[in-house]
C-alpha cells in the first residue's frame, strides 16, 4: 500500500528587512535637535552636551522634579533640573511649601492656587488678597464663594453716593482693593431706588465673568438681574436680586432668544456678544449664543460638550478584521463646531463611547482608549480570552494556530477584536507577527492494490476552499497580514498569502 | 378765446421749465463745488477733528504693525521665534513643550513656563521696534516745538488677563515754554486673551507629563470660550491648537508622550 502525504502550506508574504543591531543609548543633556534629557544613541547628543550611559531618570541634572516660578507662583512637575534652571525656576525633587494650594477668594469667584499666585490674581483684578490655606480641596473652595452673601455695597466716591454689587466681605474690607468701606445691603441691587445712589436701570445688558446668563446692567456698570425684556420697566426687578431659577424660561437653553437671557451652559448656551451669526436681542448687545451642533458628519444633532466615536474608513471594526491604515476617531461638539480627534495610529487606540441618561435626555461621551490586543494569541482558554477587563480579544472555536496544533487541550484561537496596524513596509517585526498565521495540513491519500486511483482518507477538509478562507481570516485578525483592503477600500496588488502543495513523503 | 387761453398757458409753462432748468443747474453746480471742497479739504478737516496727541496713542499706532506678525509667528510655533526641538507640521516648525523619544513613557517637560517664554521672545523681537518708536515719538515732540530729553531705556512684553502690555521704562521729559511734562515710562496695551491660552498650555503640558495625555473635553467644559484641537500623528506626536472662539486668538504647540509603536515595537527596540 502506498501512501501519499501532501502538505498544504500558507506562506505569508511579508517584506524582508534586515535586522539592525541595537545601539547603546545614553542620557543626553541636549540632543542635536534641541531636546533636553532624552535617552538616545550617543551620536544624537549635541556636541557641547553632557551624556551619561544611564537612564535620564537616574541622572542628577535630568532627574524630574518640581519647578517653581517665584514670580507667577506657578509649579510645574516632571521638569528636569537643567530645564528648570534654564527657565529661571527653582527646582526641587519634591513639591516645595510654596506650591501648597489653598483657596483664593476673588470677589464672587474662587481659584484653588498657591499663595503667590493668589496675590498675583488679586492684583490683576484690583482686589485685596484673600487666601484661605485651611481649605484643602477645590470643591470646598468653590462652595466657600457660593455661600457668600451678595448685594449692594453703598459708598461715597468723589462726593457722590455710589454703589458696587459685590460680596459682603469686599464691602467690609474695602471696595475695589482700596480702603473705602461701604454699607452692605444683602440681596439688593445697586439700582434699588431706596438706596438713593446714582445707579439706575438701563436697557443695556452684559456678560458676567464666570456666569452663563445675560444680565441687565445699571448706569454704574453693575450687573442686575437676568435679562428679561418684559421686566425692563419692573421696579421690583431692579430692586431685589432674583434667583436664576426664578428668571425667564428657567431650565431651558434659551439659545438665540431675543427676549430672555437665562442661558444654561450645560444645555448648550452661554452669554456672548450678538453677531451676524446670532439672533438680534430686543435690548442690549449680548445674547444667549447657541453652542449645540445641529448638523454633524453622521447626520445627528449633538449638544455642546458631547463626544462620539466615528469610523469612516472602509471595512468593519470589532470582529477581527480592520482595513489596512484605518483608525478610530472621536468627534466632539464644541461651540457649535464639530471637532475631531484621532485615536492613535496603527489602531493602538480604539474609540469607546457611552451615553449618560439625564432628565434632559442622553449625553454622549467618547474616549480613545488603548487597544489591548498584545497578548490575545497567548490565550488558550475561551474565558481568559474574552475577559474584557484585561484584553480586547475574541475566541474563534475550532481553529488553531500552528503553535497550538499539537496541544489537545486547546480548542480554538484567541484573536484581537481590532487587529493592530503594522509597519509592514519596514522592519522584521511584521514577519514575526504574521508568521503566527502560517499553517500546515497533512492530507493523507490511500491507493488500493488494484485500483490505482488515490483516495483522500485524512484531513480532507484542508483541500476545501473553506479551509483556505479560515486560515486567511486568522492572518487578517493577527494584524495587517494576509489578504485585505486598505482604508479607502482598495485591495492589495498581491494575494497576501501563498498556498503551496508539496509531496512530503511516500510509503509503500 | 379758448385757443388764446391755451397759447398763453403754454408760454407760461415753458417759462417755468426754463427757470426750473436754471435752478437745477445751479443746485447741481453748488453740490459739485461742495463735493470738491469736501474732497480736497477732508484730510485737513479730519486732522483737526482727531483726538489730542498722546504719547501712548502715538506709540500704540507705531508698534501695532510689528506686534501682529510677531504674535502670529510665536503663537504658531509653540512660543518660540526660532524653535529648537520642533515637529515640522504642514511645513511649519511647532515646538515641543513636552517630549520623550521613547515609547510607553510619559514625556519630559521641555518648557515649564510657556507664558514667560512667549513674553521673553516677544520682548526680544519688539526691542528694535520700541526703540525706533521712541525715537519717532521724540521727533514728533520736537516737530511740535518741544524740547525733549531722555527717552532711552528698555521694554518688556507682559501678558495679563485680557491684555498684552508692552512696558517701556524710558523716562522722557518734554517742555515748551512754561509747559513741562515728565514721563517715567509708557505702557502700550493691546486687548488679548492669550494669557489664558498660555496658562492652559502649561496645564496641558502638566497632564501630558504626568498622565501621558490630556482630556480636552474636560478643559472645554470649564472654559466656555475655548476650543482645543488635538491632532495625533503617526509617530506619536500630538499637535495641540488652542483657540479662543470669541477673539479667534490661537496658540499651537507639540507634545510627544506615552506613544505606542506599531505592533509590539520590537523593530524600534532593535533600532
Amino acid at each position: 500500500m502506498r501512501y501519499f502525504n501532501w502538505c498544504l502550506m500558507i506562506v505569508l508574504i511579508v517584506a524582508g528587512v534586515s535586522l539592525v543591531g541595537a545601539a547603546a543609548t545614553v542620557c543626553c543633556e541636549k540632543t542635536t535637535s534641541g531636546l533636553f534629557c532624552q535617552d538616545v544613541p550617543a551620536e544624537q547628543c549635541a556636541s557641547d552636551s553632557r551624556s551619561v550611559p544611564s537612564a535620564c531618570s537616574s541622572v542628577s541634572y535630568c532627574k524630574p522634579g518640581v519647578c517653581y516660578d517665584s514670580n507667577e507662583g506657578a509649579c510645574v512637575s516632571n521638569t528636569p533640573e537643567i530645564v528648570c534652571n534654564a527657565n529661571n525656576g527653582i527646582w526641587s525633587a519634591t513639591s516645595p511649601p510654596q506650591c501648597s494650594l489653598g483657596c483664593c477668594i476673588l470677589g464672587d469667584q474662587a481659584a484653588f492656587v498657591s499663595l503667590v499666585r493668589c496675590k498675583k490674581l488679586s492684583g490683576f483684578l484690583g482686589l485685596q488678597t484673600n487666601f484661605k490655606k485651611t481649605i484643602d480641596n477645590e470643591v470646598s473652595c468653590i462652595l466657600e464663594v457660593q455661600q457668600q452673601d451678595k448685594g449692594a455695597c453703598v459708598y461715597e466716591f468723589e462726593f457722590a453716593k455710589t454703589c458696587k454689587f459685590t460680596t459682603r466681605e469686599e464691602c467690609s474690607l474695602g471696595v475695589n482693593g482700596t480702603d473705602t468701606k461701604g454699607s452692605f445691603f444683602k440681596n439688593k441691587l445697586c439700582s434699588a431706588e431706596e438706596l438713593g445712589t446714582r445707579c439706575g436701570p438701563t436697557k443695556n445688558t452684559i456678560c458676567v465673568p464666570g456666569k452663563d446668563q445675560v444680565y441687565f446692567v445699571d448706569t454704574c456698570g453693575n450687573p442686575a438681574n437676568v435679562y428679561d425684556s418684559s421686566k425692563q420697566t419692573d421696579k421690583d426687578y431692579w430692586t431685589n436680586v432674583k434667583d436664576v431659577a426664578e428668571s425667564c424660561n428657567a431650565g431651558k437653553a434659551n439659545g438665540n432668544s431675543p427676549t430672555c437671557g437665562n442661558c444654561n451652559y450645560l444645555l448648550g448656551s452661554v452669554c456672548r456678544a450678538a453677531t451676524s451669526e446670532t439672533a438680534r436681542p430686543s435690548m442690549g448687545a449680548t445674547i444667549c449664543a447657541d453652542l449645540n451642533c445641529k448638523t454633524t458628519q453622521n447626520g445627528k444633532a449633538y449638544k455642546h460638550g458631547e463626544s462620539w466615536c466615528v469610523f469612516n474608513d472602509e471595512g468593519d471594526t470589532g470582529n477581527g478584521i480592520n482595513s489596512v491604515g484605518s483608525r478610530f476617531y472621536k468627534h466632539i461638539c464644541v461651540n457649535g463646531d464639530e471637532v475631531l480627534e484621532q485615536c492613535a495610529d496603527f489602531r493602538q487606540e480604539e474609540c469607546i463611547e457611552d451615553e449618560i441618561s439625564t432628565t434632559l435626555g442622553t449625553f454622549s461621551q467618547a474616549a480613545c482608549r488603548v487597544n489591548r490586543w498584545q497578548d490575545c494569541t497567548g490565550q488558550i482558554d475561551k474565558l481568559d480570552c474574552e475577559n474584557r477587563d484585561r484584553r480586547d480579544c475574541f475566541w474563534k472555536e475550532g481553529v488553531k494556530l500552528a503553535q497550538y496544533e499539537q496541544n489537545e487541550t486547546v480548542t480554538g484561537t484567541c484573536l484581537p477584536l481590532n487587529p493592530p496596524g503594522l509597519k509592514f513596509w519596514e522592519g522584521a517585526e511584521t514577519q514575526g507577527i504574521c508568521a503566527q498565521g502560517n499553517n500546515g495540513c497533512v492530507v493523507t491519500y490511500e491507493k488500493g492494490l488494484l485500483n490505482k486511483e488515490e483516495k483522500c482518507i485524512d484531513n480532507c477538509e484542508c483541500l476545501l476552499p473553506l479551509w483556505e478562507k479560515e486560515k486567511s481570516e486568522i492572518c487578517r485578525a493577527l494584524g495587517d497580514c494576509g489578504p485585505n483592503i486598505n482604508w479607502i477600500g482598495q485591495r492589495g496588488y498581491k494575494p497576501g498569502y501563498n498556498v503551496s502543495i508539496t509531496k512530503v513523503k511516500s510509503e509503500d | 378765446m379758448g385757443r388764446k387761453d391755451y397759447k398763453d398757458m403754454r408760454t407760461f409753462s415753458l417759462m417755468v421749465n426754463k427757470r426750473g432748468q436754471l435752478t437745477l443747474i445751479l443746485i447741481v453746480g453748488i453740490a459739485l463745488v461742495a463735493v470738491l471742497l469736501v474732497f480736497f479739504l477732508y484730510p485737513r478737516i479730519k486732522t483737526t477733528t482727531t483726538s489730542a496727541f498722546t504719547p501712548t496713542g502715538f506709540l500704540e499706532s507705531c508698534l501695532e504693525p510689528a506686534i501682529t506678525p510677531a504674535l502670529d509667528i510665536v503663537t504658531k510655533q509653540g512660543g518660540s521665534m526660532r524653535p529648537e526641538g520642533f515637529f515640522l507640521y504642514g511645513g511649519e516648525k511647532v515646538q515641543y513643550l513636552c517630549y520623550t523619544s521613547d515609547y510607553y513613557k510619559t514625556c519630559v517637560v521641555q518648557q515649564p513656563f510657556v507664558k514667560n517664554q512667549v513674553e521673553q521672545e516677544l520682548t526680544v523681537v519688539m526691542q528694535g521696534k520700541t526703540r525706533e518708536c521712541m525715537g519717532k515719538l521724540k521727533e514728533e515732540y520736537e516737530s511740535r516745538g518741544y524740547q525733549v530729553s531722555g527717552g532711552t531705556g528698555s521694554s518688556q512684553v507682559a501678558f495679563i488677563p485680557g491684555s498684552m502690555n508692552i512696558e517701556m521704562s524710558a523716562p522722557l521729559s518734554v517742555s515748551k515754554g512754561e509747559e513741562k511734562q515728565n514721563f517715567k515710562g509708557f505702557t502700550v496695551k493691546r486687548t488679548s486673551e492669550l494669557y489664558d491660552l498660555l496658562l492652559l498650555s502649561s496645564s496641558i503640558v502638566e497632564y501630558e507629563s504626568t498622565l501621558g495625555d490630556s482630556e480636552v473635553t474636560l478643559f472645554m467644559q470649564y472654559y466656555p470660550d475655548l476650543k482645543i484641537e488635538k491632532m495625533k500623528l503617526s509617530d506619536g506626536t500630538k499637535i495641540y491648537t488652542l483657540t479662543n472662539v470669541v477673539t479667534n486668538e490661537r496658540f499651537r504647540f507639540a507634545s510627544r508622550s506615552l506613544s505606542w509603536p506599531p505592533g509590539y515595537g520590537v523593530d524600534n527596540a532593535l533600532l
